[in-house]
């Protein structure tokens, strides 16, 4: 595995030289063991910088809050951005780039490869083990095709595939593609598979297939997602996780309708939204099936919706559905090359389809 | 008055309590959540840390109709008001933080402008407290603002934990009543068991717990640090989404909206929905102008709402130390470090008139 010692030296040697104005990575955070995003702009900052499996923050985000704040400033740069990436975070940053959201050199992107394990779920914490008490861990840290969890008095060793994040579990590129330095090894095949009575690797989709198998009718679908989607909030932190959610007005908002004294109270009443702010079910529904849309073709799977929702909507199902869809009907797999146009920006002579010849 | 429950009847009081809904902590889809509880149910227990969301949304519901609009046969506007007429409802298993809560709750909707849809709420509503033996989560800290483990504001009941018993004890008429209706049940309590309940007062009071520093310092800091740098850096892997005020038991902020169904005929409701001072368009101007652009000057008003205005206006925090913005924020962002931070630096600089 990486030598966060490595990692920390990579942000230093980075920062010192001026290749880059800025380090996205993590470090640890002032409530236990779990990490947070950090920018650090000084080198003497890079010794806090951590990397372990609870590094489970997709930091491409943070590239387009770095964007929003320089726009909002009218700042410009000649300098590169820092950023770690895992394999999904790299794959977001490949959709950013072929989106022209942001270019390529723009970023520094310093390459964490998972190698044959993955990121902690903490939620699968609870009751791994006899004794363990999530809130009392101090520390977790990759050890082979383990983690080892610390608290002030004890130390467990689990095996990291009873513990991994479910979409770590069914990733297909532990190692970023594309990178300007790469920190960890690609791992072989075999070693992401692990062995028949540890296997640390499950098919892609298994989650999905595993739903539809559950839920294996029209009708048996719409209950399950009513009661997922009766549940919402409306906290809007699956939109605010996602690195693709960058648009500057989303469909939930109404922050570009500017008043002018000319303004009638006909117009302000009848101002465009598409989606009410009740937390009722069809406007749950339309708030969670308009966003699994707009992902069609872009979700890259890091599965930071999902971690983030505090009130536990499976919402991996819906964005690994429009993956499999996008995979099997054109070929397309997110986030995979940056010169490779976006699926729906994308046309093809041999396009299944008549319509759109 | 101050009874003994036996744990194992803790179902039977609630049998006993048929002219309420009782709602109960549940696990359901992997959440605590509170739940109607089903006459009689004899596997209720009380095993939840604390829940998900507070018990807020019970006479703060995140929507609430006012009003349906419609034109009638003859062109003319016809408004139908809709105050809520519940039947009354009971909260079991509230821990004192959030019992603190529904007491800030109930100042903002209750006292200077009376809403007469929280009130309406409220007025059929009763909560049975849980006291914690020792902290539900290592975020807690209801202990530095102003709260108690074994505190009873904003509780009709407190029930203190005794191993195989509670103690059952009412804080309000409304307590007794229950108390009274639970007769069959309830049984005497002893001096032993008072006694029993004073020792586990003391050992959670003693308990460790994080906490906001130097607490009676803090507004005065606050305001000193309004225009500090860390208000920016401490908000920077901030997200802005609106978990921490959604799932907190005091923040009250509001939208109101027009649905309209069909723009001919006219018809439609104007509804009340929960707001976020973390939303981009929360303070949004129509002029398009928003004073608090950025997610340092929404982290600011969050905390400053309860660490420093709630206070000028009520002489408590807001804050009642129950930890959820702490847990579930996606990025970590720790409402005990950011107080403690920009007040310790607020502390640091020279005063003012110096």
């Amino acid at each position: 595995m990486i030598d966060p010692e490595e990692l920390r030296t990579r942000a230093r040697d980075l920062l010192e030289g001026g290749q880059v104005r800025a380090v996205i990575g993590y470090r640890r955070g002032s409530r236990g063991w779990a990490a947070e995003p950090v920018v650090i702009t000084r080198p003497e900052e890079a010794q806090d910088l951590v990397w372990d499996p609870s590094c489970v923050h997709n930091l491409a985000l943070y590239l387009v809050q770095d964007r929003r704040r320089r726009g909002a400033l009218r700042e410009s740069t000649d300098r590169p951005i820092g950023i770690l990436a895992k394999g999904c975070d790299a794959r977001a940053i490949v959709v950013l780039m072929q989106e022209n959201y942001v270019q390529r050199d723009e970023v520094y992107i310093i390459g964490l490869s998972c190698e044959s394990s993955g990121m902690l779920d903490e939620r699968k914490l609870a009751g791994a083990a006899e004794g363990i008490d999530p809130q009392a861990l101090e520390a977790v840290d990759f050890e082979g095709d383990a983690f080892v969890l610390s608290s002030q008095h004890q130390q467990w060793r689990l095996p990291a595939a009873g513990v991994m994040a479910e979409r770590c579990l069914e990733c297909r590129n532990p190692c970023p593609k594309v990178h300007d330095t790469l920190l960890g090894k690609e791992p072989r095949e075999q070693e992401r598979r692990g062995t028949a009575s540890a296997p640390t690797m499950s098919d892609p989709f298994a989650e999905l297939q595993r739903f539809e198998q559950t839920a294996d009718s029209a009708a048996a679908r719409w209950d399950f997602w009513s009661r997922q989607f009766d549940r919402c909030i409306r906290c809007f932190a699956c939109r605010s996780v996602c690195p693709m959610c960058y648009c500057e007005e989303c469909m939930v908002d109404s922050i570009s309708f500017t008043v002018t004294p000319d303004t009638t109270a006909q117009e302000k009443a009848n101002r465009l939204r598409w989606i009410e702010r009740s937390a009722s079910r069809s406007d749950n529904i339309g708030y969670h099936l308009t966003r699994a849309l707009h992902l069609a073709g872009r979700c890259i799977d890091c599965g930071e919706c999902e971690r983030v929702c505090p009130v536990r909507i499976p919402l991996r199902l819906l964005n690994t559905k429009m993956e499999r869809e996008s995979r099997e009907r054109f070929g397309y797999e997110p986030g995979a090359s940056v010169e490779v146009a976006a699926l729906l920006a994308s046309f093809r002579d041999d396009d299944p389809n008549d319509f759109i010849r | 008055m101050e009874r003994i429950l036996d744990k194992g009847r803790l179902g039977a009081w609630v049998a006993a309590l048929a002219d309420w809904t009782v709602l109960a902590p549940a696990m359901q889809d992997g959440l605590w959540a509170y739940r109607p509880v089903a006459g009689g149910e004899a596997s209720l227990t009380l095993g939840h840390p604390n829940t998900v969301q507070p018990p807020k949304g019970q006479s703060f519901p995140q929507r609430e109709v006012f009003f349906t609009f419609d034109e009638t046969p003859d062109g003319q506007p016809r408004l139908t008001p809709l105050v809520p007429r519940p039947g009354p409802r009971l909260v079991f298993g509230v821990r004192p933080c959030d019992g603190q809560g529904l007491t800030h709750l109930d100042q903002v909707f209750g006292e200077e402008a009376p809403d007469a849809y929280y009130q309406a709420r409220r007025g059929t509503l009763a909560y049975v407290g849980l006291a914690c033996n020792s902290p539900p989560s290592r975020h807690c800290f209801c202990t530095s603002v102003g709260g108690s483990p074994f505190g009873e504001a904003g509780l009709d009941v407190l029930m203190i934990d005794l191993s195989d018993r509670y103690l059952v004890r009412a804080l309000t008429p409304v307590g007794e009543t229950l108390m009274t209706a639970g007769q069959g049940v309830l049984t005497e309590a002893g001096a032993d068991d008072r006694a029993e309940a004073q020792q586990r007062r003391l050992a959670a009071l003693a308990h460790p717990q994080r906490a906001v520093a130097a607490p009676q310092a803090v507004p005065e800091r606050l305001k000193a640090g309004f225009g500090s740098a860390l208000w920016e850096r401490l908000a920077q892997p901030c997200i802005g989404c609106g978990i921490c005020t959604f799932l907190c038991p005091t923040c009250h902020c509001f939208d109101i909206n027009d649905e309209v169904a069909s723009q001919s005929p006219v018809c439609g409701s104007r509804v009340r929905t929960w707001d976020s001072c973390q939303f981009p368009d929360f303070t949004m101007h129509t002029s398009g102008h928003n004073p608090r652009a950025d997610l340092g000057a929404r982290l600011r008003q969050r905390v400053s709402h309860k660490f420093l205005y709630y206070f000028e206006n009520h002489g408590v925090f807001q804050c009642t130390g129950c930890g959820r913005c702490i847990i579930a924020c996606p990025v970590g962002i720790d409402i005990i470090a950011v107080v403690n931070q920009v007040a310790a630096e607020a502390a640091a600089m020279p005063p003012a008139d110096s």
